[in-house]
């Protein structure tokens, strides 16, 4: 019998949408489903998209997606109770190589649904699918409301928590390790506030990534701050298992005590609180990865953990919108021999592994070990501060060499100077 | 012979997302996400909980920009079987008078109806003329302010609810009966009815497909003239930081400046 649609696509994210646009443009009856109304409504994110691969399908995409900054300055802030420990790159070279744009998704992800439309994808909001449609172990659809609708794949892109998958068999529960918690603000702010706040001119615009070293033992965080044309995107990122074992402390805590640090606050100060929103962020690495094919049926973007994160930089946009357009292109290809088994699509896996989305979770593997760590959240803080305030300070007495005065930072901070040293490195090693 | 049920519904812009401009007084709603005006998805609840009983044949009807197809097609996914968007630059600014007055002649063009079904009032204008003015031009019988109906025989009985009063009233067909918000819960669309509408596709009609004059439509049919609009000032309100056992004391103050009364008049 012949199914009603080539693929469904379920999710209106990155993922979904890139895999709809390249497959409506290469004639492929696609429907793409979201859960929200208009598609997109629900999603969130920090919100730095790097659109390389969204130029693959979209080649003006700076003008159909409603970009806000072009990033020209990243900084990297160490957060302390009483201090911040920053490196602030600015650059030229950024406007000839651009690369990144601050966004806001729920504007970005309809201007994508919409563009799936537009390249003649049957795009439906509002609608949340129940699970994958089986016949003889293969999969031939999707089940809603009693109904099952037929394709001859689908592809689940349906973000961080993916319902779908999960519930039709496809992928592991999502647990503590797999995971962090998101908490997000918009605040509303003049453009030329924003300009003379960061140092930025015309369209630049700054990101900042920021690693909470003030708070209590054993609660690792996150922190991120973008800047929009009229607005700022601030946001804390916490592990769920770190909040468990520290039962005092909720997400939104951390929010608010990130909002009100001295060096956070001044950047703030006098915004309007436009919108608070809070989601899963993928974080597990390659451990959380699952099988991402079978037969009829392929996996994109978070739901398959496609993210990365080495604690300088979080991307998580462009491994969905890569693995949204290899998962299209794989089933054009499919498609061609009319075959659409668990063989057929392990060319999947195989663009994958040749691209970043895989190369990178491999050459990372276990760097959430790292990033999520008391080295990286108090002992560097802790020593950098004591070293940087011994350096910078004027007490009237002799001076030392560098080298002396960041030992015996070390030394104060109570670490054991070889015992750091081979830490760091192995750090260093998995970055 | 099945029944026949046309609903109107408008799109609106999404009430949460709307603000006043403190510059022109007006609604600033570009901002703002179109969805269906809340007593309307009652009222084709309404419609639909009917059908369900005693089966009906559900003609949505709206008239609005291009983009109301959207609402349209989602009130086909929860389950109705037509749609119709009433579309013309020429419609443009019409006041009360002349929508009436376009959406009767809608109606009067499908030809052969039983019931028709329209929310009390819209959120963005609130008026609550519209339903009575499409009964008045057709010259047909209104319930208003209902809560729920049920098709009886040949009757449809309507449950009202009024400010002193529940009353029910039976009344024969044609009839038209405006529903208040919140007078049930909306069913969701399914996936299934969405693809089929869009498939389906909607009916696109203008000034010309109702043979309206452009005299007796949009701006020119119009009788309305906005004097000016205005934003009520905001009252100065006095905060005072008290103790609990402050309260009694508090309580008298209020009674003396007349800020609140005892419910006897004293």
């Amino acid at each position: 019998m012949m199914s009603e649609f080539d693929v469904i696509v379920v999710g209106g994210g990155p993922a979904g949408t890139s895999a709809a646009i390249r497959l409506a443009q290469n004639k492929v009856n696609v429907l793409l489903v979201d859960r929200a109304d208009p598609p997109g409504s629900k999603n969130v994110s920090g919100g730095v998209l790097w659109g390389n691969d969204l130029g693959k399908i979209i080649p003006d995409w700076e003008k159909i997606i409603p970009v806000e900054r072009l990033i020209t300055r990243k900084g990297t802030t160490f957060l302390t109770k009483d201090s911040a420990i920053s490196l602030d790159f600015s650059s030229r070279k950024f406007l000839t190589n651009r690369t990144g744009y601050s966004v806001l998704r729920v504007k970005m992800d309809l201007a994508l649904a919409k563009k799936a439309k537009e390249e003649g994808a049957m795009v439906i909001g509002g609608v949340t699918v129940d699970s994958v449609a089986r016949k003889d172990g293969k999969i031939i659809g999707i089940e809603q409301d009693g109904d099952t609708i037929t394709s001859d794949t689908v592809i689940l892109a349906e973000g961080a928590n993916p319902r779908v998958a999960i519930d039709s068999g496809l992928r592991k529960p999502i647990g503590d390790r797999d995971v962090a918690i998101g908490v997000k603000q918009i605040y509303k702010i003049p453009e030329d506030k924003i300009n003379e706040r960061f140092n930025l001119s015309g369209n630049e615009g700054f990101a900042g990534e920021y690693v909470l070293g003030y708070l209590p033992d054993g609660v690792e965080a996150g922190g991120f701050l973008y800047t929009n044309k009229n607005t700022l995107s601030v946001g804390v990122v916490v592990s769920p298992s770190h909040l468990r074992n520290y039962g005092q402390m909720h997400s939104y805590d951390i929010m608010e005590e990130f909002v009100q640090h001295p060096s956070i606050a001044r950047l703030v100060e006098g915004g309007r609180l436009e919108e608070y929103s809070a989601h899963l962020v993928v974080e597990g690495g390659l451990s959380s990865v699952p099988k991402l094919y079978g037969d009829g049926y392929m996996i994109a973007g978070d739901a398959a953990g496609f993210s990365f994160s080495n604690g300088l930089v979080i991307q998580g946009m462009n491994y969905a919108i890569a693995s949204g357009i290899a998962a299209a292109d794989t089933f054009i290809e499919a498609k061609e021999k009319g075959n659409y088994t668990a063989k057929a699509l392990s060319d999947y896996q195989k663009k994958l592994e040749e691209s970043y989305v895989l190369k990178d979770l491999r050459t990372f593997k276990g760097i959430e070990n790292s990033t999520w760590s008391s080295m990286a959240h108090r002992t560097i803080p802790d020593i950098l501060e004591r070293f940087l305030f011994r350096l910078n300070l004027e007490d009237g007495l002799p001076k030392k060499h560098i080298l002396e005065l960041l030992l015996r930072s070390v030394s104060e901070s109570g670490h054991n100077k070889t015992s750091l040293a081979l830490e760091a490195y192995r750090m260093m090693r998995r970055m | 012979m099945t029944l026949k049920i046309i609903v109107m519904m408008k799109q609106v812009p999404d009430a949460e997302e709307i603000f006043i401009d403190p510059v022109t007084y007006t609604l600033n709603r570009t901002a703002a996400r179109g969805v269906i005006n809340i007593p309307d998805e009652n009222a084709l609840e309404i419609a639909l909980q009917i059908k369900d009983k005693v089966g009906a044949e559900v003609t949505v009807i709206s008239m609005g920009p291009p983009q109301a197809e959207e609402a349209i097609i989602e009130c086909m996914g929860r389950g109705a079987d037509r749609g119709i968007l009433i579309t013309d630059r020429a419609f443009a600014a019409a006041d009360t008078y002349a929508t009436s007055l376009t959406l009767a002649a809608t109606i009067d063009k499908i030809g052969k109806y039983d019931i028709i079904l329209a929310g009390e009032s819209t959120t963005d204008s609130g008026t609550g003329h519209v339903g009575p003015g499409v009964a008045e031009f057709l010259d047909i019988d209104q319930v208003t302010y209902a809560e729920s109906a049920e098709v009886v025989d040949d009757k449809i009985r309507v449950k009202r609810i009024l400010e002193d009063a529940d009353e029910v009233v039976e009344v024969p067909f044609p009839v038209l009966v405006t529903v208040l918000t919140g007078a049930n819960i909306p069913r969701r669309a399914t996936l299934r009815r969405k693809i089929d509408a869009i498939k389906k596709g909607i009916e696109r009609w203008d000034h010309e497909t109702l043979g309206l004059p452009p005299d007796w439509i949009g701006i020119r049919g119009s009788p309305t003239i906005v004097g000016a609009v205005k934003v009520p000032e905001e009252k100065k309100r006095a905060s005072k930081k008290i103790s609990l056992e402050q309260i009694p004391e508090m309580i008298d103050e209020l009674f003396e400046k007349g800020i609140i009364k005892r419910e006897d008049g004293a």
